[in-house]
């Protein structure tokens, strides 16, 4: 019988992290997980009530660090699977299953659920730009909805996944890099329930990340340029 | 007259090298990279004439120039090496915090003792 956890970074998410949880408890009996990254409101104390276990980051790390931490706690318990998802009800746990399956039996060590439908034409325009520095081929370059097995986590646990900001190009190009393999399944994906994001906040923040994103594709490319 | 300000401009920064690292304001490892830019620095403003010689034989046409533009390069490759010192050091932080949270976590389970405050 193969051991998973449900990984779920969270900040400020109290208006959302209820439903969730309970909508998880309803879809499976994986525990979950819940790394908070320096909530002010109630995020934490809820999701504990609900039954999650929660790791609290003395320093807010963003969403890769925070996810990087559940990865490195379930390399620790020896997992042999993970479920990232986010807190902010972007995500559908019945999806979790259908995620899962590929990795359970050993078609792909990272499923990722795609929702390309998702977004406007501006992000599909920012995931082609992204798709042609990075060489990656996957259509959804910044879904956290993924399940990974452990060959996986164990990249993604280590030092040199430390020094990514972002859990989407730089996290699949590494994973590339290290002879693993990806697969997509579509999944939906409601928009955000406040409408809010926390990685871009702003248009400053936007620009950030894309020039950070594109300089790190460009730089960590495994294709040959002439293969996009 | 540029001799003698070299001269003085060197002895003052020996003389803050040693001021700081005395204070423990500045670690003795960075101490020893400075002195050499210090002691380097003095040894040029002594015999300027190095300058000329690098210029001709460059073909640099105003020798001072060259100066600048050494110094302005070495400026930049010290930023440089210490983004890539800050980059490191930003890692092992990020780990050294994902380590204490998830072991306050396993402390908090074990004793259903909440853990310190920051």
């Amino acid at each position: 019988m193969k051991h998973g956890a449900i990984i779920m970074p969270a900040l400020n998410e109290e208006a959302t992290i209820v439903t969730l949880l309970d909508g998880v408890r309803q879809t499976t009996d994986l525990p979950v997980w819940l790394i908070d990254d320096g909530s002010s409101d109630r995020t934490a104390s809820l999701a504990a009530e609900r039954g999650a276990h929660v790791v609290s980051l003395p320093v807010r790390l963003g969403a890769w660090g925070a996810t990087q931490t559940g990865i490195r706690k379930a390399l620790n318990h020896s997992l042999d699977y993970v479920v990232t998802m986010d807190a902010d009800g972007q995500h559908d746990p019945e999806d979790i299953t259908a995620l899962a399956e590929p990795v359970m039996r050993g078609k792909c060590d990272v499923v990722i659920g795609s929702a390309t439908a998702r977004g406007s034409r501006l992000r599909r325009w920012a995931w082609r730009l992204m798709r042609l520095t990075s060489g990656l081929q996957c259509e959804d370059l910044t879904s956290g909805f993924r399940v990974m097995n452990h060959k996986a986590l164990a990249v993604l646990a280590g030092p040199r996944a430390s020094y990514l900001d972002y859990q989407d190009v730089g996290v699949l190009l590494l994973l590339e890099r290290e002879g693993l393999s990806l697969l997509e399944v579509p999944v939906a994906m409601p928009p955000r329930s406040d409408g809010k994001s926390r990685i871009f906040s702003s248009w400053l923040a936007v620009m950030y990340y894309m020039f950070h994103t594109l300089l790190l594709g460009a730089s960590k490319r495994k294709r040959p340029w002439n293969s996009s | 007259m540029i001799t003698l300000l070299s001269a003085v401009f060197g002895l003052s920064l020996a003389l803050l090298l040693l001021m700081l690292v005395r204070r423990d304001q500045l670690h003795v490892s960075y101490g020893l990279g400075w002195t050499s830019a210090i002691v380097l620095s003095a040894l040029l403003g002594f015999a300027p004439s190095i300058f000329d010689a690098m210029a001709e034989t460059l073909g640099v046409s105003y020798a001072p120039v060259l100066g600048i533009a050494i110094a302005i390069a070495a400026l930049i490759i010290k930023a440089l090496l210490t983004d890539i010192e800050v980059s490191k050091m930003r890692v092992r932080q990020q780990r050294l915090v994902q380590k204490v949270a998830l072991l306050e976590s396993e402390l908090e389970e074990l004793t259903g003792r909440a853990p310190l405050d920051d």
